[in-house]
């Protein structure tokens, strides 16, 4: 059975890692049912963690190893990788005291680490530390040294202490609220002091301190968001703190005072998530519109990594764009996303409606409700309507593409082109005739299709706009969908029950068709040799086939058809069903009433939308069951806005990655600056030597106790301070002493002259002594084998001596 | 290296050159050669081809001009291959930037430690891998787009850079970070690399004369030969991978295996800077096939008009190009589509230094003598629009999609390309691409928060409210019959006016249109008609704007019948104007249907003829209701405004009470006033507690009118307190 798989999920959670010792830090952050690794420097996607089994919902990186990531999953398992090189490296995880998880009913676990040796482990040592915990990885903290955890909810705050085991719960009364609303929203700690600093739904942070005592603890407040905080993060020191909201606006808070402080706005979307990498340097932010941006430590944006914007609901459908072959989709509100697949990213959006977007509840918002492209992708329609349910205020803009600025230009707009919501729109598709006979149908609930046209305006210019042509009803029936023919003599309307078939040319109805019970929900032409057939299916589950010749039906099954679609390059259709929880694909032939390809229990969720994209060059397919696959490739839209596509490939084969044998081994030469400061440090070693100066640290240490002791004696019991300096310069003046102790040894034995060349010696071993510490790491190997050698020798010996007793 | 010569006398000569026929180029050239500028199909010369000659003369001296004539040469590129997601492009000022071409946007930029001395002068990609054999069993899974392009972000993710101290550079663009140097193969500038296919191998070759093959694995050189007695300037691998080509000015055919040379070709007068196989099969099938032999490839020379086709055969006896393609100027980058079947032509992609592209399509099968000019030619230019002349914008690179048919260009300035996928009618033979780079380019360093690109939004574009025509026409159903479809897509011809005939005439028109005096109301009917034939909108405004209702009645009742349509047609064109206006045009309106209603009945044709007026009058009676709602809510806010304004203006009414019993709850009266201070209507209720305080002062003091003489005048009440 496939497995059903997101595109591009969302980006759910994000924590930065940073290889030590090198340049490149990573960005990791959980998507769908993947991790992926990010190079922070290329957008690029390094790796993909994938094994789990469900939505990704935390991911932590080990505190003791940056290679290492930990990712619990809603498939109830936590999963260590490491993360270069994608493997899983055991599965429900070990660790140390402190391993957390939330279980379904939210409570905080603590899971005891087994060092089994086993990938596949079972926690089987759980024990709760908290009760009623927030259902957000942001509402939970460890404390400074993982010494205590808090977590908050609604109006409370709670405070575990691991060592004394003591339970602190505050609580924020609600009474004293002043018409605001504070209960928290995020909590986060400082990482060097006893600080917990809270952000709540009113936009106050409050800082906690002193809260070890249930009764004497402060807080003090920060104002300066006027909505939700939604995250908060501590820079690496704990002396800036990072804050944001659904303002779009990163504030830096410094040393805690409200009157300190840094912004970066204009950063496109409401902030969701704040993480700071574990160097300090960078801090990404997560925003909701499904976009991961990369700051600098001194607030300067660096770059983003943008998925598939999420909308609340795609109501443009899944259009393909012929001149970028990417899928255009609703994105922000009142903007169109054009995401490319070939390359999985988003080329740009468009901002269609061109107005301010105001963050408040409540607002009537315009956004696009339709669009539509011509045949070569020259004219774009769209559709706005305001969200108002009765009295919509709609608009049906053209726009054109002109190659001269390379981007699309306004050219007709027209108010309120129906009296009510717009069903449906389509272009007749032509691609040969051009387009001086490009046509545009909107069909609306106001009873009547439109056919606009391009005129050529009277001034001399030859500019071209759109008006209407051609206003058809059918017996006050509302229109719900339209569709051209191929070659775009006849056009379908469906007009509720009825399907009526136009003629193009003289806009005569030619014939209805109709198959009651139950409305018309998608109607499509067939295509190239089925273009005689007209498919329809209805509310009451049947999917109908019109011989368009004979005007009857060819046939007819019983299908919940949800979506309809026809695959412009070849004559199959697509149709999703929707029944008892599952979606099912099914692929036919207009011509033949039996499916060429089923599949059943596509996914769990209902598809909402599909699409046929034409593929690049026409893939070969042996197997004669995708041959359908063969010029586009199909994708669906979920109604958690998932995007899926059907692959012929399997799994394993998309996984080897091809191209291991290219895996360059890094060489990298060393710089002129480290050539310079490698020989500047071993001639210090050398002077260091020649001087006789040992290393001195280790004499410190050795003179450490005294000088301790001195520093650490209460001044007032301590002698005076001149009696106290000479001891006090004699412990500094031991190393010499030492040394010229050893000297003196070296005299004994040896003439004084020679010393330096004891000192030179000395520096020899030393090198030789850093060269056997490199043989020794190299020499691992060796050694293990010359173990196994010498095994095998005993073995020998054993064995002539019992060949020999034996004697 | 210094060649002597090189500079200023390597160079002028060449204009002359190009007009030489092909048999001339073959004799040894006059003058001493040139070092090689490029590398295939990652060199260009870019826009400056005019003033490159000028500025290598400018500097003079033989061993400066050598220098200048590689600094002229336009940045190395490549695009990546399969499917040529990226580009890349070493720019002048020796950083590596890396392009989307699907967005045309910058990905990244790389800087080598050592840009400033080792600038960059060649780049290779990574090859993309050996193609996955196709599955036999190919079981379906919903596939992970992403996982996929993990792969391929793998593939694709090295690229190989020459520099001009002979160091190579191996740069991960995934990673964004340099992978590693190689380093002890040349000592001097690095002509070309080139991956090998399969093996991880990577060769390349320099100015030292020798080729050198590196095991990319370990960084080593694992084998270094000489390849020829002048510097070495393009390779390219053969389609099997056994086989290399090398060109300085001859180019040799070798065996990767034992490394000798195999064949020899000559030919180029100057150095080669292009070499492409452009068949991977024989096209004869006859003879069984060992992997080279019968195969065509490409060579260009710098400052060399003509680009060559060799043929790979099996006999020595041909040693001279097969067949040439002429183009307008040096070659800068080629690419070219490989042709696998017999009947499939190759077609060829060839930029020039001029910046022109030039397109060829022709099927390799033997001899030619006649060089073969290209199928089509493109240009980009400005628009030029206004006073300025349109400009001609340089095209860099030029590489074809995997679909073999469209176009990737690459033009405007190398610092800033715009990368742009097109599909040309390649029927035409001369394309000329109209592109306003000025507003495609942003130059912006800082990359953007969000990828929102704002659409063109002007004056020009028609906006159809309901009401004007073209919004709507006339609801057809089903149920009406069959009409003719009247073509609507011409707007209807307005036809002269009398007065522009008159004009026309010559006539002195003035005395002929002054009716002198006030118009009487049967005059306005003949005014009226006469307005009505001239479309005289002088006439016409005299007439209907009256607001007298009596004359309006008269006149309508006076006019012509014939003049009722045209009435009509002019109200409805009023209508639609002005809100004023149509105000005054309802009401000629009203009288024309109330006198002509008999008369508009008769008429077969009145539905079409009054359909657009009807349309009008529904759009605007459909907001009426909107609107005196509108006009509802605003009136009572803006009586609101106003009678808050007349009441601040108003002096305070004495609001005491002339009698008030004194209750004993007054303590929490205070206790209220206490909780609410801390409200923001702090003042109103200040207020409130000062009269009420007055009042109870007052209270006292009625009290004390009610216990004493009531006859007591207040005045003198106050006084006595």
């Amino acid at each position: 059975m496939p497995a059903n798989s997101a595109l591009t999920g969302a980006l759910r959670d994000a924590r930065q890692g940073t290889n030590e010792g090198r340049s490149a830090p990573y960005l990791l952050y959980a998507s769908g049912d993947f991790v992926k690794v990010h190079s922070v420097n290329t957008e690029e996607t390094l790796g993909l963690l994938c094994g789990h089994a469900d939505l990704v919902t935390g991911i932590q990186l080990n505190p003791h190893n940056h290679m290492q990531v930990y990712s619990s999953s809603l498939d109830g398992t936590i999963k260590l990788w490491d993360f270069m090189d994608g493997i899983p490296i055991k599965y429900y995880c070990w660790f140390q005291t402190d391993f957390f998880l939330w279980s379904d009913t939210f409570q905080l676990v603590s899971v005891k680490l087994t060092k089994g040796a086993g990938q596949d482990l079972e926690g089987k040592e759980l024990s709760v530390v908290l009760d009623g915990v927030g259902a957000s990885s942001k509402q939970i903290a460890f404390g400074r040294e993982d010494s205590y955890v808090v977590s908050v909810k609604d109006v409370d705050l709670q405070v575990y202490f691991f060592k004394r085991k003591l339970l602190n719960r505050f609580s924020l009364s609600t009474a004293k609220t002043k018409g605001g609303d504070n209960r928290f929203s995020c909590v986060v700690c400082h990482p060097t002091e006893d600080c917990i600093a809270t952000g709540h739904a009113d936009g106050k942070i409050r800082l906690w301190r002193n809260f070890h005592h249930k009764k004497g603890y402060t807080y003090s407040s920060l104002h300066w968001h006027h909505d939700t905080v939604m995250d908060l993060a501590y820079s690496l020191e704990g002396t800036r703190l990072l804050s944001g909201g659904v303002e779009s606006v990163l504030v830096q808070w410094h040393n805690e005072s409200s009157c300190q402080k840094d912004f970066l706005p204009r950063l496109g979307s409401p902030i969701e998530c704040i993480s700071m990498s574990s160097d300090g340097v960078l801090c990404c932010t997560l925003h909701t519109d499904n976009r991961i941006s990369i700051i600098n430590s001194n607030l300067r944006f660096s770059r983003s990594i943008q998925g598939l914007i999420k909308s609340r609901d795609v109501k443009t459908g899944l259009v393909v764009d012929p001149r970028t072959k990417a899928l255009v989709l609703n994105g922000e509100p009142g903007h169109l996303q054009f995401y490319s697949l070939q390359s999985d990213q988003q080329l740009f959006s468009l901002d269609i409606v061109q107005r301010q977007y105001i963050h408040q509840a409540g607002l009537k918002q315009s956004d696009l409700v339709k669009v539509a492209f011509s045949a070569r992708g020259t004219w774009l329609a769209t559709v706005e309507e305001s969200e108002e349910v009765a009295d919509p205020e709609l608009q049906l803009k053209l726009w054109f593409y002109t190659e001269e600025t390379q981007s699309f230009a306004l050219n007709t707009r027209i108010n309120t082109p129906h009296d009510n919501h717009i069903t449906d729109m389509c272009f007749r598709d032509m691609d040969e005739l051009g387009d001086d006979s490009l046509i545009l149908v909107t069909t609306g609930r106001d009873c009547v299709f439109k056919v606009w046209v391009m005129v050529g305006d009277s001034d001399p210019e030859g500019n071209v706009s759109w008006s209407c042509d051609f206003v058809g009803s059918y017996h006050n029936y509302q229109a719900t969908n339209c569709c051209f023919s191929e070659d775009g003599s006849l056009l379908a309307v469906s007009f509720e029950e009825t399907v009526t078939v136009w003629d193009s040319l003289t806009w005569d109805l030619k014939c209805t068709f109709c198959h009651p019970p139950g409305n018309i929900r998608n109607i499509c032409f067939g295509r190239q040799t089925c273009s005689k057939y007209l498919i329809g299916a209805t509310d009451y589950g049947f999917l109908c086939c019109w011989n368009l010749l004979t005007c009857a039906l060819e046939w007819n099954a019983h299908l919940n058809v949800v979506v309809l679609q026809p695959d412009p390059l070849s004559e199959h259709i697509a149709a999703v069903s929707w029944l008892s929880k599952e979606s099912s694909l099914f692929v036919f032939k207009p011509s033949e009433p039996w499916p060429v390809y089923i599949q059943r229990n596509l996914c769990k969720e209902k598809i909402l939308l599909a699409a046929f994209v034409p593929r690049d060059e026409p893939e070969t397919i042996s197997s004669e069951k995708y041959l359908w696959l063969r010029k586009s490739q199909l994708f669906f839209l979920t109604d958690t806005q998932e995007l899926m596509t059907l692959s012929t490939k399997s799994l394993e084969e998309r996984l080897t990655p091809s191209s291991k044998q290219l895996a360059v081994e890094e060489s990298l030469p060393v710089t002129p600056f480290s050539v310079l400061l490698g020989k500047h440090r071993r001639q210090q070693a050398q002077e260091d030597t020649d001087l006789g100066k040992p290393v001195v640290h280790n004499k410190q240490e050795q003179a450490s106790p005294a000088v301790k002791e001195l520093l650490h004696t209460p001044a007032h019991v301590l002698p005076s301070a001149s009696f106290l300096c000479t001891i006090f310069i004699n412990s500094l003046l031991i190393s010499k002493e030492n040394k010229s102790a050893e000297e003196v040894a070296d005299e004994v034995e040896m003439e004084s002259e020679k010393a330096e060349d004891d000192s030179d010696e000395e520096d020899v071993t030393a090198m030789e002594q850093e060269d056997t510490s490199h043989i020794e790491l190299l020499g691992e190997i060796t050694c293990k084998l010359s173990k196994s050698q010498e095994k095998e020798l005993r073995k020998i010996r054993k064995m002539d001596y019992s060949w020999i007793s034996a004697f | 290296m210094e060649q002597p010569g090189a500079g200023k006398g390597g160079v002028a000569p060449l204009r002359d050159r190009r007009s030489l026929s092909r048999p001339s180029l073959r004799a040894p050239a006059p003058h001493a050669p040139m070092t090689p500028c490029g590398v295939i199909g990652a060199c260009g010369a870019g826009a400056r081809g005019e003033h490159a000659g000028g500025a290598c003369a400018a500097r003079g001296g033989p061993g400066r001009g050598e220098g200048s004539a590689r600094a002229m040469a336009a940045p190395p590129c490549a695009f990546s291959p399969r499917g040529c997601r990226l580009f890349a492009s070493a720019g002048p000022d020796g950083r590596l930037r890396v392009w989307d071409t699907a967005g045309s946007r910058l990905q990244h930029e790389y800087v080598p430690s050592a840009h400033l001395s080792a600038a960059c002068t060649c780049v290779a990609w990574a090859p993309a891998g050996a193609r996955q054999p196709p599955s036999k069993d190919g079981p379906q899974r919903k596939k992970r787009k992403s996982e996929v392009e993990g792969e391929v972000d793998k593939q694709l993710d090295i690229l190989a850079i020459g520099t001009a101290v002979g160091s190579i550079l191996l740069y991960s663009t995934v990673k964004g970070e340099l992978q590693s140097k190689l380093d002890g193969g040349h000592d001097s500038r690095v002509n070309c690399v080139r991956w090998h296919q399969e093996s991880c191998c990577l060769y390349s070759c320099s100015d030292d004369k020798h080729i050198v093959e590196w095991n990319t694995q370990t960084c080593k050189v694992k084998c270094k030969w000489k390849g020829d007695n002048s510097s070495v300037t393009c390779l390219c691998i053969s389609p099997d991978g056994k086989m290399l080509l090398s060109a300085g000015r001859t180019i040799k055919l070798w065996d990767l295996e034992t490394k000798e040379v195999y064949r020899h070709f000559t030919g180029h007068a100057t150095s080669v800077s292009s070499l492409m196989f452009t068949t991977v099969k024989p096209t004869n099938e006859s003879k069984p096939f060992d992997g080279i032999t019968g195969l065509y490839f490409l060579s260009g020379a710098i400052h060399d008009r003509l680009l060559s086709v060799w043929q790979i055969r099996s006999d020595r006896k041909e040693k001279n190009a097969v067949m040439s393609f002429t183009v307008t100027d040096e070659p800068t980058f080629v690419d070219l589509t490989v042709s696998e079947v017999k009947e499939e032509p190759v077609k060829l992609a060839v930029v020039c230094r001029d910046g022109q592209l030039h397109l060829f399509e022709h099927i390799l099968n033997g001899y030619c003598k006649k060089p073969l000019t290209s199928n089509c030619t493109v240009q980009i230019a400005t628009p030029g629009d206004g006073d300025s002349t349109p400009k001609p914008v340089p095209i860099l690179a030029a590489a074809f999609c995997t679909d073999k048919q469209s176009l990737l260009l690459v033009y405007g300035n190398a610092l800033q390309p715009v990368i742009e996928k097109v599909s040309l009618n390649t029927s035409e033979p001369h394309i000329c691409l109209v592109r306003d780079i000025q507003k495609v380019l942003s130059l912006k360093t800082d990359a953007a928060v969000t990828k929102v690109k704002t659409p063109v939004v002007n004056s020009e574009a028609k906006v159809l409210v309901p009401g004007i025509p073209g919004h709507s026409t006339a609801v057809k159903t089903p149920a009406l019959g069959k009409e003719k479809k009247k073509n609507k897509r011409k707007p209807g011809e307005t036809e002269e006016s009398i007065e522009e005939r008159l004009g026309a005439l010559d006539i002195d028109v003035s005395k002929v249109k002054t009716p002198g005096g006030l118009p009487q109301t049967d005059s306005f009917a003949v005014l009226l008609v006469q307005g009505l034939e001239s479309n005289d909108a002088e006439i016409l405004n005299k007439v209907l704007n009256t607001r007298k209702e009596n004359i309006v009645k008269n006149t309508v009742a006076r006019m012509p019948i014939h003049a009722v349509i045209p009435l009509l047609h002019e109200l409805t064109k009023r209508l639609q104007g002005n809100p004023y206006s149509a105000s005054l045009m309802v009401r000629w309106l009203k009288s024309v249907f109330t006198v002509h209603a008999s008369y508009l009945s008769t008429l077969p044709d009145l539905i079409p003829q009054l359909g657009m007026l009807y349309q009008l009058m529904e759009s605007r009676v459909k907001t009426l209701q909107k609107l005196s709602r509108l006009h509802g809510r605003l009136f009572i806010l803006v009586t609101q405004v106003a009678a808050s304004q007349t009441v601040q203006d108003v002096p305070e009414v004495n609001q005491t009470a002339k009698l008030v019993y004194e209750d004993e709850s007054s303590e929490e009266e205070g206790s209220d006033d206490e909780m609410i201070a801390d409200k923001d209507s702090d003042e109103n209720w200040d207020e409130d507690e000062e009269k009420e305080e007055q009042s109870d002062e007052q209270d006292m003091t009625v009290e004390k009118e009610i216990n004493g003489d009531s006859d007591l005048e207040p005045e003198n009440e106050s006084e006595e307190e």
